[in-house]
């Protein structure tokens, strides 16, 4: 046991030795999703899909358009809008959207007559981001025409009055009212009035909203649990690359020439992987939780981390047991990084994946300890809610830790060192 | 003593190592000497616990090293080929390390590491991490990693490869101290001279098979007892050897245009009776070497070729 220690502990100076390999680690999570954000993100066809559902009470030209204006904010990305009737409510509530917007009875008169006009946006509340970017549009629509209201509200009294007339507009009027439209909309000065249409934002819960923008907070806990998967990845990949750097450098040969047993070293070596990974990941939730991230309970926290820990781990060990040379090693275990990082929740938050690309993320670490987090974070779980995640990882983990152990074994016994 | 018996490796085909045996008494310093690829690091390996032997048996003080590994592993300090070190590390902390292995701690533990750098010569370097230090500085931790428990046999696989000739003589002249100082030593290389000038008795090992032991003197008797005369000048082979067949007490060992390499015994001529025999009056030496006997001659002697073919 204490040439166990003694492995570990070196193993951990060596990390504290070398702070850059540390701020790699925890930064190439972060580039790489950089990347893939610039590479994807422009051309929307990567991006998420918001759905939106309308449902249009007033049912005029205003409120189409207005459900049209929803659909096409290109700062908020693409906005799936529906327009449903009141079964729109039961379909919020069972969360089968991000938002509903009620475009309430009578919105165009009070819209055309310059009255106090309001919007109705419920929030699904199991979303944090999502919901966010409908209001965001929502709000950049009513604000948009609250001045159109407060700029023409003599030539819209003037429209309204002609949709009213049972006889064609006077060719003679219409030009009257485009000419003084077109010398307002010279000198009109943006934003200078408050908005006559109000954004009423409310929770499908009933809870307060705040009135608040998209916050960082929010940001990133959609995308920081994945990355922080990603970076226990590359934590575990790190320390597991040792176990073939010591056999090629003729450090576990020489390592194995003092009196330490091949099961030392290995137990050793898992438990320096395990502890590497999980203090490395805690890092990054440290960081997260600096950054205003509300993670969740302790100690549903602690038991994924723990868990993923050990099943990033033994996922690690069992790939480098299953090739013969550091090279391949590298080779081997990044690429089985990089693909449960896409498929696995890291890249594209787990609410958006293709519904087809479930089964295969299902079979990542990425997929569960993601989905553990989202418990917490989104949902508002407890420990309990996460225990099946916790199982996954950590019984999978545990196998292949073992499976990986024993084959390393079986190879130093037969002098493959 | 650390005493070896039958010992023997396989790898597939390949014969590593062919049923060997020798002796290394306490206190001497045994040299394996032979050629890369003769089965010296598949030996020290099995010695040293590492490597299962197919057949044979390690006894280290009497131990089995297979049927005791951690009592005989204490026994045992090793150095191998390659310079295994952590050089991401200071060597305060390689050391650490591997003094905490051997169950070292405390005052006992810094006492331990503190006399290894002085020993060879890296008390001032201990805070700095390996990767700064030089071939011959690493080479030198790398020996210092094996000795730090204070080991009562001490192996040494090559531990001079790669190093410029003042750091291999710094290395030996610690591997004599460490003799001196009463640990047994086994060590094992291809370079001659280092087996002519630090080992006490010498085994030639080739293709796993031990072919002579003994020491320096026994051995060299096996290629003769007279002297090696090296002639170059302005000669021809084919009037040289025509000269020699005519001589007793000399006999070519390689002839070419310019080259001669004779053996002389000691009952042979002198080398001012022998030298007007051989050359004509057309033929001139530009430099004549007497050389003793040495191990090169002997490895050629039992396997017919040169120990670097």
């Amino acid at each position: 046991m204490a040439a166990t220690l003694a492995i570990v502990r070196r193993d951990l100076v060596r990390w504290a030795r070398n702070p850059g390999r540390l701020v790699l680690l925890l930064g190439m999570p972060l580039a790489l999703a950089a990347i893939f954000a610039l590479a994807f993100g422009t051309g929307g066809e990567a991006g998420l899909t918001v759905r939106v559902l309308v449902i249009d009470e007033d049912g005029t030209a205003l409120s189409e358009f207005l459900s049209g204006a929803l659909g096409s904010q290109e700062d908020t990305g693409p906005l799936d809008v529906e327009i449903v009737g009141e079964e729109g409510r039961a379909m919020i509530e069972r969360g089968e959207a991000s938002a509903l917007v009620i475009i309430p009875e009578g919105f165009t008169d009070a819209f055309l007559d310059g009255r106090p006009a309001t919007l109705r946006l419920i929030k699904n509340p199991a979303e944090q981001f999502l919901p966010q970017a409908v209001e965001e549009a929502l709000r950049a629509a009513a604000v948009v025409l609250s001045q159109a209201s407060r700029t023409f509200r003599d030539e819209l009294a003037e429209f309204s009055a002609m949709l009213a007339a049972d006889h064609s507009p006077d060719p003679v009027a219409i030009g009257a009212m485009s000419t003084r439209i077109a010398a307002k909309l010279q000198t009109v000065e943006p934003y200078l009035f408050p908005p006559v249409i109000e954004l009423e934002t409310i929770s499908a819960d009933g809870g307060d909203e705040s009135d608040d923008g998209p916050s960082m907070q929010a940001v990133l806990s959609l995308v920081l649990p994945g990355l922080a998967v990603l970076s226990l990845l590359f934590f575990a990949q790190a320390a597991t690359r040792d176990v073939m750097e010591e056999r090629e450098h003729g450090l576990l040969r020489r390592l194995l020439s003092a009196p330490v047993g091949t099961g030392e070293y290995l137990l050793a070596k898992c438990v320096s992987v395990v502890t590497v990974s999980a203090l490395g990941f805690a890092l990054l939730i440290g960081i997260g939780r600096l950054a205003g991230v509300a993670w969740g309970p302790p100690v549903a926290v602690i038991g994924l981390v723990l868990s993923a820990s050990i099943a990033a781990s033994g996922l690690l060990l069992l790939l480098v047991s299953l090739v013969s040379s550091e090279m391949a090693a590298n080779a081997l275990t990044t690429i089985v990084v990089m693909v449960s990082a896409m498929v696995g929740g890291s890249f594209v938050p787990l609410p958006a994946l293709p519904d087809f690309l479930l089964p295969v993320a299902r079979l990542t670490v990425n997929y569960w300890a993601t989905s553990g987090f989202l418990v917490l974070i989104r949902d508002g779980g407890g420990p309990a809610d996460v225990v099946p995640q916790i199982g996954v990882l950590a019984g999978g983990g545990l196998a292949m830790l073992a499976v990986g152990a024993f084959r390393l074994a079986r190879r130093i016994r037969a002098g493959d060192v | 003593m650390l005493s070896v018996r039958d010992l023997a490796k396989r790898f597939g085909e390949i014969r590593a190592v062919d049923g060997i045996s020798f002796d290394v008494q306490d206190g001497e310093i045994f040299g394996l000497l032979g050629p890369n690829g003769a089965g010296k690091t598949t030996t020290i390996s099995m010695i040293s616990g590492v490597l299962a032997p197919d057949g044979g048996q390690v006894l280290v003080d009497g131990q089995d090293v297979w049927a005791r590994p951690k009592q005989v592993k204490r026994l045992l300090g090793v150095v191998p080929q390659e310079i295994a070190v952590y050089e991401d590390l200071t060597a305060r902390d390689n050391l650490v390390f591997w003094a905490s292995l051997y169950g070292l701690r405390g005052a006992q533990r810094r006492a331990a590491i503190d006399r290894a750098l002085e020993r060879v010569g890296l008390a001032d370097r201990a805070a700095d991490r390996v990767r700064t230090f030089s071939g011959g500085m690493k080479r030198r931790l790398n020996l210092s990693m094996g000795l730090i428990h204070e080991p009562k046999f001490l192996l040494l696989d090559e531990p001079t490869v790669g190093i410029d000739p003042q750091a291999r003589l710094a290395i030996l002249e610690i591997v004599r101290e460490v003799a001196a100082s009463g640990t047994t030593v086994l060590y094992t290389t291809h370079y001659m001279d280092e087996a002519e000038k630090l080992c006490d008795r010498v085994a030639i090992i080739d293709h796993g098979r031990i072919l002579a032991t003994g020491t320096l003197d026994e051995l060299t008797r096996l290629a003769g007892e007279g002297e090696l005369l090296r002639l170059t000048g302005s000669f021809t082979a084919d009037a040289l050897r025509e000269r020699l067949g005519a001589l007793d007490g000399v006999e070519p060992r390689r002839l070419a245009d310019g080259f001669a390499l004779l053996a002389r015994r000691p009952d042979g001529p002198g080398l001012a009776q022998l030298l007007p025999r051989l050359l004509d009056a057309e033929a001139g030496v530009d430099d004549v070497a007497i050389q003793r006997p040495s191990l090169e001659a002997v490895f050629i002697a039992l396997t017919g070729r040169a120990l670097r073919d």
